[in-house]
């Protein structure tokens, strides 16, 4: 028995499939577009670097993730970001897996409305 | 205020313009420290946000050079994910102001930039009324007083003095001032600029006979400079024109 205890990235809860609101400023508007369509982008990279085991470009995604995230609005991507720093730190495969899953899921879920 | 970033995340680029461009700054983005280092060479800037991570030079030794090779005591703020102790204490001795750790709020970044301004000047900055030596400016009426007298300025040239006037001694790039006088996105020849410099010069008298220099610094800009009795006397004598 491990004293950590992993989301299971294929579980589908009530919650996950709970769309996530965020209201933000109407003059952030085209900056959180282009930010978000960035990070769907960034999805496809981060799976790409994971089957090359390039943990180098994980780390150097997450850190960028954990920076701009909550200034733009999205505190838990800044959060996901820094998880994605620590797993690749730790050349952690599994748990990049599961965070690529989780951020996949969030950025599905979210609907951004500008006022 | 004319703020230089230094960020490889067109993110966080974006974003930190942006805030900075509501506040009603003038940010100019560099995604690698080199291409920083060779604008420093031309340009000034009131303020300098450094990430740490970037590629080629990192903030840090940015930051060294501009001190010690620059002799530059530009206000230099760092904005970084680096959080480490270490990291923060290294910064500081090279001669960071202020340092920041990603995530950062718009709030707290510009207090902190506008905290840095205020300690870095040793003028005038932000005053509505400037006094100095022989001047007294109203910057809520725009008008500019010498020896109680009024001195008619145009709108250009008005926001030009006040410029050098809250800038005494220091080095303004000539892209620094054109930005500031007459706005981001204008087009100015040097030719202009260098007609209204030497239209203040004059009308002012900013001239060594009066203790102040208004001098040209060669494919730079401009710096105003406050003499004192002794150097204005010499300056008075080795200038032909200041003589004449």
């Amino acid at each position: 028995m491990t004293g950590t205890r992993r989301t299971n990235p294929t579980e589908i809860t009530r919650d996950s499939l709970q769309p996530r609101v965020v209201w933000l400023e109407k003059d952030l508007e085209q900056l959180v577009t282009r930010f978000l369509r960035r990070k769907e982008d960034e999805l496809a990279r981060l799976r790409q670097a994971l089957s090359g085991a390039d943990f180098e470009t994980i780390r150097k995604l997450g850190h960028d993730l954990k920076g701009a995230g909550e200034g733009f609005g999205f505190p838990e991507l800044s959060i996901l970001g820094a998880k994605f720093e620590l797993a690749a730190r730790a050349a952690d495969a599994e748990l990049i897996a599961v965070h690529i899953t989780t951020m996949e899921r969030y950025l599905k879920r979210l609907q951004v409305r500008f006022d | 205020m004319r703020i230089a970033i230094l960020e490889d995340d067109i993110s966080q680029t974006e974003l930190l313009s942006h805030w900075l461009q509501l506040a009603g700054h003038n940010a100019h983005a560099f995604e690698q420290g080199a291409n920083l280092l060779r604008a420093l060479e031309r340009e000034s800037f009131d303020a300098l946000l450094l990430d740490w991570n970037v590629p080629d030079l990192s903030g840090v030794e940015v930051l060294k050079r501009v001190r010690q090779r620059l002799h530059s005591s530009v206000p230099v703020l760092f904005v970084t994910g680096r959080n480490r102790e270490d990291d923060v204490v290294t910064a500081l001795r090279e001669g960071a102001d202020d340092y920041m750790i990603k995530p950062v709020r718009r709030l707290e970044l510009l207090a902190r930039l506008e905290a840095l301004s205020r300690r870095g000047r040793h003028g005038p900055e932000q005053a509505e009324v400037i006094e100095l030596d022989v001047f007294k400016v109203d910057c809520q009426t725009r008008t500019v007083l010498r020896n109680s007298k009024q001195v008619d300025l145009t709108a250009k040239d008005f926001d030009l003095s006040v410029l050098f006037l809250r800038n005494v001694g220091r080095l303004l790039s000539r892209g620094h001032i054109r930005e500031t006088v007459w706005g981001p996105n204008a087009v100015v020849t040097s030719r202009t600029l260098d007609t209204h410099v030497s239209r203040i010069r004059n009308k002012l008298g900013l001239t060594p006979e009066f203790g102040w220099r208004l001098a040209a610094v060669y494919r730079y800009g401009y710096r105003l400079e406050h003499l004192d009795a002794v150097n204005a006397q010499r300056a008075v004598h080795s200038d032909p024109k200041a003589a004449a």
